[in-house]
């Protein structure tokens, strides 16, 4: 009977201890939904990261980080790798030290003038500044207009290569503001721009717009030049012959081998 | 007075002496550490790939929520969902906070929020579940009605020991939780910054009242209403328990209503008046951190409201049936 009183003691004692705290809890949590008084004042971070510039051969370690469209985020790769992750692979083993991916910021059907208020983001003003390298397709979505409804493309919908024409000049001045702001945000970064295809090769009806396309990739390619630090990098060769080799089932996105084939290049151009 | 607190004493004691607050513990750590260990794993794979950076680690969550957005596939409730949680972890890159600051308080945090819906209430269930049924099968119960005590007095007793033992769990749930992941994950972050006060607003989350507490606070708040609802749960398992004469039978009616309560929260969006039930409304901590409810137009006030209303009820009917009832075999 002794031990049993002791027992009841200390049980008694500690969970009414606890069951006080629970109940100030929950009316601290009541408190501070109903009324919520000013929190308390945030801690400095430590600041972000930033690129040093600089000659890549003397650096441990090269950061990259890419953005743009469904290209980027490697939609239509049964692997899931995309060509980006596909860079980092081969440039590490080329460059024989580590490449490191910083981000991959593409956004599924994603268009030149969305990428423009998005790269105000401070998630964007982040990833970017830390970049040694950046890769970037936009403006797929700006001419063929895919993404956003599905796109049973095979049966060529409602494209045509006079659309594509009308809908450049909107979509340029998109282009150019994406070069300047990723410049701002990053002065030293090289920038590769991945460059346009046709997917509908194929079509009769949308081999004209192979034109477009190019028009398109020498306005990048203008761009590119002014800034003095980018390059375009051309697809369109890849594609043209290989639709069915390189293009994954929706017809419009690379399939694994077209993703591999378009890293290539991309490693060529950096290394 | 003096013969309640005797009562209170007899029932605590006789809880204790059962071992069911033993096996609970014993519970809790086997399975703290595995999920550690999991949670380890994942923080392990994060800092390969992200390097460290939690500001690339967060933006990836946000790219890969907003990609997953722009799927046709994916249901408009989801999409709600994550487009809160897009905002949400927007506001917190914006701010330059960390959500998850790697130790042993955010894991707590984590673990009490995913406990809420299931794991605290099957702890609550393993003692209230048979505290009046127990006493029918084994015939104790004809001792304890023989003496010179009211009957309100002996279930009242048995509840004011419900609501002790309720407070016990969840305290040693948090501390064990604490202890045990601080030995990977390192026992700091009491004074980290998080935000509350999001409101969810059909689509878009209203930041108006955003401010930041410290990680202390938030587990303080976030435990009082997860006792709230283990509270409201354990009432009514004390209910089914004056009802039920086998303990089995109590226990699996408890835990398929709390199950059901889960399922119908992640499916019952279009079925707005499943909002009344008790059992979709028990994830009272969500709206601490600001995830938009299971159905749309519930608040903190409205499911505080609904637990409230259905504790009162359960309360009644067992107070009306155990004081009235024949004992009778």
């Amino acid at each position: 009977m002794k031990s049993s009183s002791w027992l009841w003691r200390i049980l008694g004692l500690t969970t009414f201890i606890c069951l006080l705290i629970m109940v100030t809890g929950f009316a601290w949590a009541l408190k501070d939904t109903w009324f919520p008084k000013d929190g308390l004042s945030l801690p400095e971070a430590s600041k972000p990261e930033v690129a040093t510039g600089g000659n890549w051969s003397d650096k441990a370690e090269l950061y990259v980080t890419s953005l743009g469209d469904s290209l980027t985020k490697g939609t239509g790769d049964s692997t899931g790798e995309g060509y980006v992750a596909r860079v980092v692979d081969r440039l590490s083993k080329e460059m024989d030290k580590p490449v490191y991916l910083v981000n991959n910021l593409a956004i599924n059907g994603l268009r030149a003038d969305l990428l423009v208020k998005r790269l105000d983001e401070s998630g964007y003003k982040n990833s970017i500044g830390k970049a040694d390298i950046i890769l970037m397709t936009i403006g797929g979505n700006d001419l063929f207009r895919i993404a956003q409804n599905g796109g049973s493309m095979a049966e060529g919908g409602d494209l045509s290569p006079k659309l594509l024409l009308e809908r450049m000049p909107e979509a340029k001045p998109s282009l150019e503001t994406v070069f300047h702001k990723v410049r701002k945000l990053n002065p030293t970064a090289r920038i590769i721009y991945v460059g346009l295809y046709n997917a509908f090769y194929d079509l009769p009806a949308m081999r004209p717009a192979s034109e477009v396309v190019a028009k398109w990739n020498e306005f990048a390619h203008d761009l590119a030049e002014a800034d003095g630090n980018a390059t375009v990098v051309p697809t369109y060769d890849l594609f043209e012959f290989n639709l069915k080799q390189y293009l994954s089932s929706d017809h419009f996105h690379p399939n694994a081998l077209g993703y591999d084939r378009i890293s290539e290049r991309i490693v060529q151009a950096l290394h | 007075m003096a013969n309640l607190l005797a009562l209170l004493q007899n029932e605590t004691l006789k809880v204790w002496k059962k071992k069911r607050f033993a096996v609970i513990v014993l519970i809790l750590l086997i399975l703290i550490p595995v999920f550690v260990y999991a949670q380890m794993k994942i923080a392990q794979n994060s800092r390969e790939k992200f390097n460290t950076d939690w500001r690339s680690e967060l933006q990836s969550r946000i790219t890969d929520n907003t990609n997953a957005l722009s799927s046709e596939r994916i249901p408009e409730e989801w999409k709600k969902w994550r487009r809160a949680l897009v905002q949400q972890l927007q506001y917190y890159l914006d701010h330059d906070i960390n959500p998850q600051t790697p130790n042993a308080v955010t894991f707590t945090r984590t673990f009490l929020d995913n406990a809420v819906s299931l794991f605290i209430p099957l702890m609550v269930l393993a003692i209230a579940s048979d505290l009046v049924s127990s006493e029918r099968s084994t015939g104790t119960i004809k001792m304890l009605l023989t003496r010179p005590v009211r009957r309100w007095r002996i279930l009242f007793a048995k509840l004011a020991t419900l609501t002790l033992y309720v407070s016990l769990i969840i305290i040693t749930t948090t501390l064990l939780c604490y202890l045990i992941s601080g030995l990977v994950f390192g026992y700091s972050g009491w004074s980290e910054p998080v935000f509350v006060g999001f409101q969810v607003k059909g689509a878009d989350v209203d930041t108006t009242s955003v401010h930041a507490v410290t990680q202390g606070i938030y587990l303080l708040m976030q435990s009082g209403l997860i006792w709230f609802s283990a509270m409201v749960v354990a009432i009514i398992a004390l209910m089914v328990s004056v009802l039920v004469r086998s303990t089995a039978a109590s226990f699996v009616t408890m835990m398929a209503t709390i199950i059901a309560g889960t399922i119908l929260a992640n499916m019952a969006s279009s079925w707005h008046s499943a909002k009344y039930l008790f059992n979709v409304n028990l994830e009272l901590s969500s709206y601490l951190r600001g995830t938009p409810p299971p159905i749309e137009g519930m608040t903190l006030g409205f499911s505080l409201a609904i637990l409230g209303i259905w504790g009162v009820a359960a309360l009644i009917v067992s107070f009306t049936v155990f004081t009235k009832q024949d004992i009778l075999n």
